[in-house]
């Protein structure tokens, strides 16, 4: 029966006149011959070598990462999105209580040794400033000596005596890790939940906030062809520029994607 | 114009076409437009029923095959790559057109919005010409399923593709890919019978 469907429809296909126009047909393979005609750069040829190099380096990277975890005795507590950013973009969160309230045992947070200070495989340039949760998630990712281990049990003290109890977001980090709302948005915006998006944006969360791999919400939502996402996200602020590890901006995800619209609406937004 | 079933690599693979194209040869092209012209035409204009906007993106769809030819990865089908640009290119149109014209009951198959873009069903030249036929009775039972399973079934008739290949363009899931097709079948089935 199915065999039947197929050919009588078949059938009718070759009886329907319409065809596309002739102009058109023209239209494409002047276009198409005088591409032809171009010198192109051969792209699929070309790419393996900035692949072996990107592979090598993310793997590099990933040795720096991963080794303080293999002989920091601490078990992680956050998800891979905190741990190993490729970039982080201003804080919006709330910022820290103005004075926290001292700890027992512990000298106040402004006496405590800067975490820049302590030391890092990370080697990062000066951080933004951060929220608490954040800074404890951090130094618990980095810093597998003695000194750093002292800072971070402080800050987790701080965090969970001051700020979650004032941060809902805050709050359900340090008790539920898996509900990241940076990760949450991005999940919402590259399934184009709009609903879910709009909720999140709703509270306080960093709209530019990058996954492992430097991606933003912007970015899944145009490489993921969520058209409504991406004019959502746009209209909260979000960065059309954010560029992922490997440089990828969501304009080029677009573009890539074959999603004219969307890299429509982010040259509107500025993107370049 | 030369005919381009006589050209030399006419017993080439859409593959081999696109790859001699890269090549800079233009009578590849040619071939492999005329070899799918008509599958990915009727593929537009029976998802969209409109054949203005469907010529509008049929020359949109194979600019983009033109222009990004050297991206083809030859381990995908050439249809599945060549299906899922014009998949794209539709979806694009639908939203613009919804949003210009908040045809939000385009999702949900025939309604009376989708009937102003179908226009009068007898005034086409296929139906005046057979009419009370059953394959014109298919044709416009295919044209008033739902959407998702209008798509899904021309994907399968007009690009030849498998479920899988059918779920990954649409970003289905592979059961719900099967399920639509399968209504669709059944309703194009009944349609059918009630002709007969």
């Amino acid at each position: 029966m199915s065999e039947d469907l197929d050919e009588i429809y078949r059938r009718a296909s070759a009886l329907d006149p319409s065809r596309p126009s002739e102009a058109m047909r023209r239209r494409v393979l002047e276009h198409a011959a005088a591409l032809a005609a171009r010198p192109r750069p051969a792209a699929n040829r070309a790419r393996w070598r900035p692949a072996i190099f990107g592979t090598l380096a993310a793997a590099a990277l990933a040795g720096l990462l991963v080794m303080p975890r293999v002989f920091n005795p601490h078990p992680p507590a956050e998800s891979a999105d905190t741990a190993a950013p490729a970039k982080v973009p201003p804080v919006v969160a709330p910022p820290p209580p103005a004075s926290p309230p001292p700890l027992a045992g512990a000298p106040p947070f402004a006496s405590a040794p800067p975490l820049a200070d302590a030391p890092s495989m990370n080697a990062a340039p000066a951080p933004p400033p951060i929220s608490p949760p954040q800074a404890a998630a951090r130094s618990r990712a980095i810093a597998p000596t003695d000194a750093s281990r002292e800072a971070a049990s402080r800050v987790d003290a701080l965090a969970q005596s001051g700020a979650a109890a004032e941060n809902p977001i805050a709050s359900a980090q340090l008790s539920s890790p898996p509900t990241d709302p940076s990760a949450a948005l991005r999940r919402a915006a590259e399934t184009g939940d709009i609903q879910k998006l709009r909720a999140i944006l709703g509270a306080e969360v960093r709209i530019d906030a990058p996954d492992a791999r430097g991606r933003t919400a912007l970015m899944l939502a145009a490489a993921g062809g969520q058209a409504e996402s991406v004019d959502v996200l746009l209209a909260h602020g979000a960065d059309p520029n954010a560029a992922d590890a490997n440089g990828t901006t969501p304009l080029k995800a677009a573009l890539a994607a074959d999603r004219p619209a969307i890299a429509a609406a982010l040259r509107r937004a500025g993107a370049r | 114009m030369p005919d381009a079933g006589d050209s030399t690599v006419a017993d080439d693979s859409d593959e081999a076409l696109i790859g001699r194209y890269v090549r800079g040869d233009a009578a590849a092209f040619e071939l492999l437009y005329r070899r799918h012209e008509m599958r990915v035409w009727r593929y537009l204009q029976r998802n969209l029923r409109d054949a203005a906007t469907a010529d509008e993106l049929m020359q949109e769809v194979w600019f983009a095959v033109a222009r990004d030819a050297s991206r083809y990865l030859p381990s995908a089908r050439f249809t599945t790559w060549l299906f899922s640009i014009a998949h794209n290119r539709m979806i694009d149109s639908i939203r613009a057109r919804r949003r210009h014209m908040n045809l939000e009951s385009l999702e949900h198959g025939s309604d009376e919005v989708a009937r102003q873009l179908t226009a009068d069903p007898s005034a086409s030249p296929i139906a005046a010409a057979i009419a009370r036929d059953e394959a014109a009775a298919l044709i416009r039972a295919v044209e008033e399923l739902p959407r998702e399973q209008r798509e899904a079934f021309l994907l399968q008739v007009e690009g030849d593709l498998d479920i899988e290949e059918i779920a990954r363009i649409t970003g289905s899931s592979f059961e719900t890919t099967k399920s639509r097709l399968r209504y669709a079948r059944t309703k194009l089935r009944q349609t059918l019978k009630e002709f007969a």
